[in-house]
């Protein structure tokens, strides 16, 4: 396991582009061992392609990077020995069962007999998927695919734990439960790289991360650093025509007196205050919606 | 040295794996899968050889469908092996993600091609192999060389195979593979020799044909399963269709590679 603190993942430079388009320019980052670190962005951002060069599936076109000490671009197969990869959606082998799911990906990794039936056994359990074991994957719910994507990919005993967008689509219950193992995992000293449109989600789980913007580094650090460091502090939501269906308005407030010092006055007619977050920051960086291109 | 041995050796173990997770897959289910394989030369030797066999009159030294027979071994092979490589692997690559979830694994681009094709060559050996020893045992092959009718199947499968992989490529979506097989796979299977000779053909379509490989697969089915110039045939349409298993192999391997890394 590496050593607490060192370099697990480093991104210089980093350019991809397909063709005339531009998906990814000089994105640069380092990921320290232990880390949980955040890859936040609109869709379209460019954050799956950097979690594919960062996993040795998608060449670069510039730049350099180094995961574990390995360029994924030359070393690929010997990387993925020690990464955990859960895809946005779950490519699970619809043709074979859960446990066969597991059994297979056992045999890419090099597990056999009964050390692979021990971990297979032992994943399953914990996220509670035993019972499931011999069905097919089209009996299973959307959260068991997901804990059964997410079990598969700690098969070989990651270093480095890639998830993009793991609980998106799932029910709060399944999500919480996905958290806790992921904070299990980091205790553990598993490095973990995370893409995810849920605000709450990075600011709970992500030690540090960066908000991508059209393939370029709008901004990194400590997701309650960065909404110190860009927002006052509480945001007020109002729609501006008084109906639901108005367009909302947002208005930053250093504390909650102030929203409702405004109130009382009748500056504004209805509204609702909630804490900033990472959200606010990227509406402030770039004037958009972190959601407004999905 | 050693440990470029170690990664060719890895990147072959991968490959096989890759194989591997097609069969257990076809496996779960064998008897629809096999069932094309196994009822087709049955009608192909009933309607075409035994029942329109016998109203028409043989101008060579067998029936016809002892004529027939050796086609019928070649042609499961084409068959098997363009399917798999066509829709067979234009599913896993759009529709299920399979190679997606493997290349999160050790699994690159390089074992997932090869094992496609080691999966593509062995299910037109074993399907090759299986259907000439039933025409064997009917009666209407010899069994002198038999053993050579795996690498038969191989070398068809694996060159047939690569067209259909070669197809994924051009193809914008599932129901364009209907084009490929009526203008590339019914000609070359129609004009093969299999059920004429091709000397009654156009001197032309005689030249045509060399380009095809499932006329130099056919020819060699017939030499092999006749028992007849079975060394001159595999010299020379041997060597051309593993030329061609090759060169479409590699022209294929061009094409999905940066499919598959981007």
């Amino acid at each position: 396991m590496s050593v607490q603190g060192a370099a697990v993942v480093e991104v210089k430079g980093l350019g991809k582009a397909y063709g005339k388009a531009q998906v990814l320019s000089d994105v640069s980052f380092g990921i320290n061992a232990g880390e949980c670190f955040g890859l936040l962005g609109p869709n379209g951002a460019g954050k799956s392609t950097l979690i594919k060069v960062i996993y040795g599936v998608v060449a670069r076109s510039q730049g350099d990077v180094r995961v574990l000490g390995l360029d994924p671009q030359v070393d690929g197969k010997e990387l993925r020995r020690h990464l955990g990869v859960v895809m946005q959606d779950d490519a699970l082998d619809e043709a074979m069962t859960v446990r066969d799911n597991m059994l297979m990906f056992c045999r890419f990794h090099g597990i056999k007999g009964q050390e692979a039936a021990k971990r297979v056994d032992g994943l399953l359990e914990s996220m509670s998927l035993s019972a499931k074991s011999g069905s097919k994957i089209s009996a299973l719910s959307g959260g068991m695919r997901r804990r059964l994507a997410f079990v598969r990919s700690l098969l070989s005993n990651p270093k480095v734990l890639i998830l993009d967008e793991p609980t998106t689509g799932l029910d709060p219950a399944v999500r919480h439960a996905l958290w806790d193992k992921i904070r299990e995992l980091r205790r553990g000293g598993t490095t973990t790289i995370l893409t995810t449109h849920y605000m709450d989600e990075a600011e709970v789980l992500c030690d540090r991360l960066v908000v991508i913007d059209q393939g370029r580094i709008k901004i990194q650090g400590n997701p309650k650093q960065l909404i110190q460091d860009h927002c006052l502090g509480y945001v007020g939501i109002f729609n501006q025509n008084e109906t639901l269906s108005g367009n909302t308005v947002r208005q930053e407030y250093a504390s909650i007196d102030a929203f409702t010092s405004e109130m009382k006055h009748g500056v504004r007619q209805a509204g609702v205050i909630r804490p900033a977050n990472l959200e606010d920051v990227f509406l402030k960086l770039t004037g958009r919606d972190l959601k407004e291109n999905d | 040295m050693t440990s470029r041995l170690k990664s060719f050796g890895e990147s072959i173990r991968l490959s096989g794996l890759v194989a591997l997770r097609h069969w257990l897959v076809f496996r779960r289910d064998f008897f629809a899968n096999v069932s094309p394989t196994l009822v087709d030369p049955f009608l192909y030797i009933l309607v075409f050889g035994a029942w329109l066999g016998t109203q028409m009159q043989s101008a060579g030294p067998r029936s016809y469908l002892e004529f027939m027979a050796p086609g019928i071994a070649a042609m499961t092979a084409l068959f098997t092996s363009f399917f798999e490589g066509s829709y067979g692997f234009y599913v896993r690559l759009v529709y299920e993600n399979v190679f997606k979830a493997l290349m999160t694994t050790p699994v690159g681009p390089r074992e997932v091609l090869f094992g496609e094709l080691i999966w593509l060559g062995s299910k037109g050996a074993i399907m090759a192999s299986f259907v000439s020893l039933v025409l064997v045992i009917m009666g209407v092959a010899k069994p002198n060389y038999l053993l050579l009718t795996p690498l038969m199947g191989l070398l068809i499968g694996v060159s047939c195979g690569a067209i259909g992989l070669l197809a994924c490529t051009f193809v914008k979506n599932i129901n364009q593979f209907q084009a490929v097989y009526a203008w590339i796979i019914s000609p070359m299977f129609f004009v093969s020799g299999m059920f004429v000779p091709t000397a009654a053909m156009p001197a032309m379509i005689q030249k045509v044909c060399w380009l095809s490989p499932f006329y130099h697969g056919v020819q060699l089915a017939q030499a092999t399963l006749w028992a007849e110039g079975v060394l001159s045939a595999w010299i020379i349409h041997g060597s051309i269709l593993a030329c061609m298993a090759g060169l479409l192999a590699t022209w294929m391997w061009h094409r999905i590679y940066p499919q598959l890394y981007g």
